[in-house]
């Protein structure tokens, strides 16, 4: 790996920056610098957004949808996302001059209410990454103190361009953790929507039944403010949630906002919030562990009521999430094989014995391959019954668990009658008709907190798989979860943990607006510093 | 019954030629340039063999009795290919057809036949990165109608899985297929001695239809000189139906049988463009032998047990094709089983007029398709109500309208077939209208009497009908819906006349042709009354005066001498020399004995 000298950062200039400045084109790996803009003097960082916005895109006409709160708001857009004005390469070799000729629904939408798109951001290749390292471009990396450790991935690009007030929202995709995941890293808010939620018309799949369109921002208001701004049917989105179903779990309104808010000061104390035993793993960092503590302390402070719960099939989500997202990776990707898409190599398609063979092996990145073949072998006939439909089994199983748990139903599923003779012996029972019910489920969003770039480099590919362990259950059964960040400090120095609340399906906006009273809790704890206090003498 | 309207429209619109009514109507005449573009597209096949007409199906019954007949006079040919005293031959079929829709299985581009090549392609037809498939439900429709006409079972929930390999044709990587579970099942199609079955099957085989399933379309490839591949993606993501028959055949000309009443079936359905031969209709078989008195096979296909190891076909384009390509593997199979040898699973090729079948790749070289649930389709529900309402709009189907016309109408089956398959079923309606009329005109008469007489006159005397100055391929402009140039109700008049004696026979063909030739203009009795036709029986006097004309001395001494046989050659000089055909034949026969005798006095 090359050694990072400076601050790199994420966002990739549109093109007509570029055409602005011919010297960035010239910059590592196309994507440019805050550093570098300002050392050549264009000053991207401090340029008003409508200066840079208006080059990739002519000047908006005014819509009546457009709000006036989006009209100074700058965009970035995950790679994965086709951009019509902005090359749409996933960080890969094979795509890297793939110019998409439709936009996605995102970014029309995006744009439709008034948002600047600022540029496309660095990833991991196809979003198959925990670290944002495995680019076509390079790694990304955070700014100074925090350049040694890593993003996260895969959004990381996303991440980095919110923590760094590139932009002032950033949009990702989560397949099983990767906007909540570097959001943690990085110290943002991210989000990952209900299934089916957001459209995924125009995001480049990595695995089709959990892959969601994300949105990270430094604040869980504009979190809430994009993400109610993109929730829309979507005919062209065969797994759109349909506007019945719409109507029947979300409400919408003016000031849907004020009023969720409004509710909270009504009714915060009411929350139940269940902590999933299974979660108290092995591997958890102390400092996440602690983390872990104090958040929960702080809802109870509140008067929430803090419930153990069991979240039995676990321990099985992580490696069922991978044979899943492996075996849909696979088929997805076999479309690039340098015919119509992907860089096609010199040799002939035949070379190798194997058509195509020479291209994809050139085109893609190793964790990709890796992937591919995993995917494809969990897919043979001779694997899957063993793989694929044991993993969709679990799947099944981790859906269950959830529905288990939360008191609100599944809206998607008719109201299951869970048979306590069948029920799993960890489950504790609150009394003769069950196990206690949950609003909200509160837990760490990866087991550690941002680890050291270093350190990853050393690691086995499996253990970077190891730090998806909670964000996957959420995206197996396609609930709705946030990361909030938390900064923690060792030896080392600072670094972030990120929180994660998770809620029954539909329960998005409950989901971040829960989020959003924490963040006020932990600001007032942080400047009281009681927090400090109280955790030296719960040590004692 | 206007049947078959969607592709008929279809054929104007995009191929340029206007339905021809006749009996040759399945030998359009295209423009060169047209026919250019028909060939490229209409194939399945990577390199496209010069399209065929499909065989009209007067000439397959030509055909077929024309093989019955070698049969029946022990010339022994191919015949002998048909069945084997020591080993059992076990043949299924599996056949794609392309479905009449007009959009594409999972986008909204339309389904073109002949067109600028890339001109109808949506993103998710060419796999864009990002788009997505929107599954076209118009597609069931005629999935649905093949389906029942099959007798199959709907599915009330279907679901479309990913079948992976690789080819340029294929821009995904994949073709979405119904592996898992596909939307219709446990079907049958029953085929009768005169669909061509082999005379061991008897008079009707029931062949079982495993599943019918939904399919995409891959891009075509058009080869240039100089290893050069152009890829028109207007056919790519087209919705095809894979038919999967039971290993249940067993003998070569009933599997060409088979595939070619399915090919009738899906057009009277209107379930499906083109015909095999055109490559809208492809086959791939499956063929395993056993020994008749030996133990039992050890291998099973589609639940059925015992079977020989089989073999595949792949890509069979015609129903010669089919019958050569199986009795070549048939041959093969037992060759390689008396030396001893063993049959590997594989897939094997076959080309037009060729003896034996290929080799194309073994099992170590097959591909693991590796299918799995798309994840952005949803299943498919399909309704109660819409299959009833197909199954009810199906409309009757040859088979069916075959059997009402042989058994209630008196037709023999050739005829009854005929009928059926001209004029897009015009002739039928035609019949129908005719047999109507003559009962109205005689309520008293048998059905199966009146339709003898009406098919005669509808198939044969009809059909001697030309006019060179009239549209030749049909001179006759009989429509879909049974009106022609000879109004039915003039048809049935004559027909009336002609059973009741008031005209002759002879009188009526000649009126016949009037009616043809006036265009309809004159009805049949002004056109009698016109020639003075009506039938007037000749007076004794005539009837003298006529035999005498003709009597010859040297025969009546014949007769006179015992030879009474030649009394009739005589009756048959008075009927020629009357010409009017107004002598009747036993009349004359008693006036002739009458003077005879008068000579022997």
């Amino acid at each position: 790996m090359v050694k990072v000298h400076r601050p790199r950062s994420v966002v990739r200039a549109a093109k007509a920056l570029r055409e602005l400045n011919p010297g960035i084109r010239t910059s590592q790996n196309r994507f440019i610098s805050r550093a570098e803009q300002e050392q050549d003097g264009s000053g991207a960082g401090r340029r008003s957004p409508g200066e840079v916005a208006g080059k990739s895109k002519e000047p908006k006409p005014s819509s009546a949808e457009e709000s006036p709160w989006w009209a100074d708001r700058r965009v970035a857009v995950k790679d994965n996302i086709a951009t019509a004005e902005l090359p749409t390469t996933c960080a890969s070799g094979i795509l890297k001059n793939h110019q998409s000729p439709f936009e996605a629904s995102v970014v029309e939408q995006l744009r439709s209410i008034g948002a600047s798109i600022m540029g496309k951001t660095n990833m991991d290749e196809f979003g198959m990454g925990s670290h944002s390292t495995n680019s076509f471009f390079g790694t990304v990396t955070n700014r100074p103190p925090y350049n040694r450790f890593s993003v996260g991935g895969s959004s990381g690009g996303s991440a980095v361009a919110v923590a760094d007030k590139l932009v002032d929202i950033a949009i990702g995709t989560d397949t099983g953790g990767s906007v909540r995941l570097p959001a943690a890293y990085s110290g943002v808010v991210g989000f990952k929507p209900s299934y089916g939620v957001i459209s995924r018309w125009g995001v480049v799949p990595y695995a089709n039944s959990l892959d969601t369109v994300g949105i990270l921002a430094r604040s869980c208001m504009k979190v809430f403010k994009a993400f109610v701004s993109m929730r829309e049917h979507d005919p062209k989105d065969p797994t759109s949630l349909s506007e019945m179903s719409r109507t029947r779990a979300y409400t919408n309104g003016r000031n849907r906002w004020r009023d969720l808010r409004n509710q909270h000061d009504k009714d915060f104390h009411k929350l139940r919030i269940g902590v999933p035993e299974q979660y108290n793993i092995f591997e958890l960092d102390g400092r996440t562990r602690r983390a872990w503590q104090r958040t929960l302390m702080l809802f109870q402070d509140q008067g929430c009521t803090i419930v153990p719960i069991s979240l039995p099939s676990t321990e099985q989500a992580l490696p069922a999430y991978y044979v899943l997202a492996m075996a849909e990776a696979a088929s997805n990707l076999s479309k690039y094989d340098g015919v119509r898409y992907g860089t096609r190599s010199t040799s002939s398609d035949g070379a190798g014995d194997v058509l195509y063979s020479e291209s994809r092996g050139q085109g893609f990145g190793d964790e990709v391959k890796r992937r591919i073949l995993l995917g494809s072998y969990a897919l043979s006939s001779d694997a899957i019954d063993n793989y694929f439909i044991k993993a969709q089994k679990v799947r099944r199983l981790v859906q269950q668990d959830f529905d288990r748990v939360f008191s609100m139903p599944n809206p998607l599923r008719d109201l299951e009658q869970f048979d306590l003779s069948k029920m799993d012996e960890s489950i504790p029972l609150n009394n003769k008709l069950g196990p206690s019910q949950v609003d909200l489920i509160v837990c760490p969003t990866s087991p550690t907190p941002a680890p050291n770039l270093d350190d990853i480099a050393n690691q086995r590919p499996v253990d970077a798989y190891i730090n998806d362990v909670f964000t996957v259950p959420a995206s197996m059964a396609g609930l709705p979860a946030i990361s909030v960040p938390l900064k923690t400090r060792d030896a080392d120095g600072p670094r972030f943990d990120g929180m994660q609340i998770i809620g029954q399906y539909s329960d998005d906006d409950r989901v971040i607006s829960v989020a959003h009273e924490l963040e006020k809790l932990l600001r007032i704890d942080d400047a009281s510093g009681l927090w400090r206090k109280g955790y030296r003498s719960l040590m004692k | 019954m206007a049947r078959i309207a969607p592709h008929v429209l279809r054929s104007y619109l995009f191929g340029g030629h206007v339905l021809a009514r006749g009996c040759l109507r399945r030998n359009p005449v295209r423009s060169p340039a047209l026919q250019k573009y028909h060939s490229t597209q209409a194939s399945l096949a990577d390199t496209d063999p010069a399209p065929t007409i499909p065989i009209p199906f007067r000439k397959q019954l030509k055909d077929e009795a024309k093989r019955r007949k070698a049969e029946g006079s022990g010339k022994k040919a191919k015949e002998d290919n048909q069945k084997l005293e020591d080993w059992e031959l076990t043949v299924g079929i599996e056949i794609h057809a392309q479905l009449n829709t007009a959009r594409k299985l999972f986008s909204s581009a339309a389904s073109t036949i002949n067109d600028v090549p890339n001109t109808h392609v949506a993103l998710f037809d060419v796999a864009m990165p990002g788009s997505q498939p929107a599954f076209q439900k118009e597609t069931l429709i005629p999935a649905l109608r093949a389906a029942l006409a099959l007798n199959c079972t709907i599915q009330k929930t279907s679901k479309f899985d990913r079948k992976h390999y690789m080819h340029w044709d294929q821009p995904s990587g994949y073709q979405i297929t119904q592996y898992y579970e596909p939307f219709a099942r446990d079907g049958h199609i029953t085929l009768y001695a005169h669909d061509g079955i082999a005379k061991e099957d008897g008079g009707r085989i029931d062949i079982g239809i495993k599943q019918i399933q939904m399919e995409q379309d891959t891009a075509k490839t058009i080869s240039q000189p100089g290893d050069i591949h152009l890829l028109d993606f207007n056919r790519v993501g087209l919705p095809l139906i894979e038919i999967i028959t039971l290993p249940q055949i067993h003998h070569p000309s009933t599997a060409a049988a088979l595939v070619r009443k399915i090919q009738i079936i899906l057009n009277s359905v209107d379930a499906c463009v083109l015909g095999l031969q055109s490559g809208g209709l492809r086959a791939d078989v499956n063929v395993s032998v056993r020994r008749r008195d030996g133990e039992e096979g050890e291998n099973e296909y589609s639940g059925v047990k015992g079977l020989g190891k089989r073999t595949e076909i792949k890509n069979l384009s015609s129903f010669k094709a089919v019958e050569d390509a199986i009795i070549a593997e048939r041959d093969r199979q037992i060759e390689v089983l008396d030396a001893g040898g063993k049959i590997e699973g594989e897939t094997r090729g076959w080309t037009i007029g060729s003896t034996e079948t290929r080799r194309l790749r073994g099992k170590e070289g097959e591909v693991d398709y590796r299918y799995m649930p798309d994840p952005d389709l949803g299943p498919v529900i399909i309704g109660q109500d819409l299959i009833d309402h197909l199954h009810e709009s199906l409309g009757v189907l040859p088979d069916h309208e075959i059997n009402i016309l042989v058994d209630d109408y008196g037709l023999t089956t050739k005829d009854a077939m005929s009928l059926v398959s001209l004029n897009e079923g015009g002739r039928h309606e035609y019949f129908r209208d005719v047999v109507d009329e003559v009962q109205r005109l005689a309520p008293e008469q048998d059905l199966k009497e009146a339709g003898r007489l009406a098919g005669n006159w509808v198939l044969h005397e009809m059909g001697g009908l030309s006019n060179v100055e009239i549209d030749e391929e049909d001179p006759l402009r009989m429509t879909s819906d049974g009106d022609c140039i000879i109004p039915s109700t003039e048809l049935a008049q004559l027909i009336h006349y002609l059973d009741t004696s008031k005209i002759t026979g002879k009188s009526a063909k000649k009126v016949l042709s009037e009616l043809f030739s006036s265009g309809g203009s004159k009805s049949t009795d002004n056109l009698i009354d016109e020639a003075g036709l009506w039938f007037v029986p000749l007076s004794d006097a005539e009837y003298e005066e006529l035999a005498k004309s003709i009597l010859d001395t040297r025969v009546v001494e014949q007769i006179l001498a015992g030879k009474d046989g030649k009394i009739n050659f005589l009756v048959g000089q008075m009927m020629r020399k009357d010409g009017d055909g107004r002598v009747d034949p036993q009349q004359a026969a008693v006036v002739l004995r009458k003077l005879i005798e008068e000579f022997r006095k």
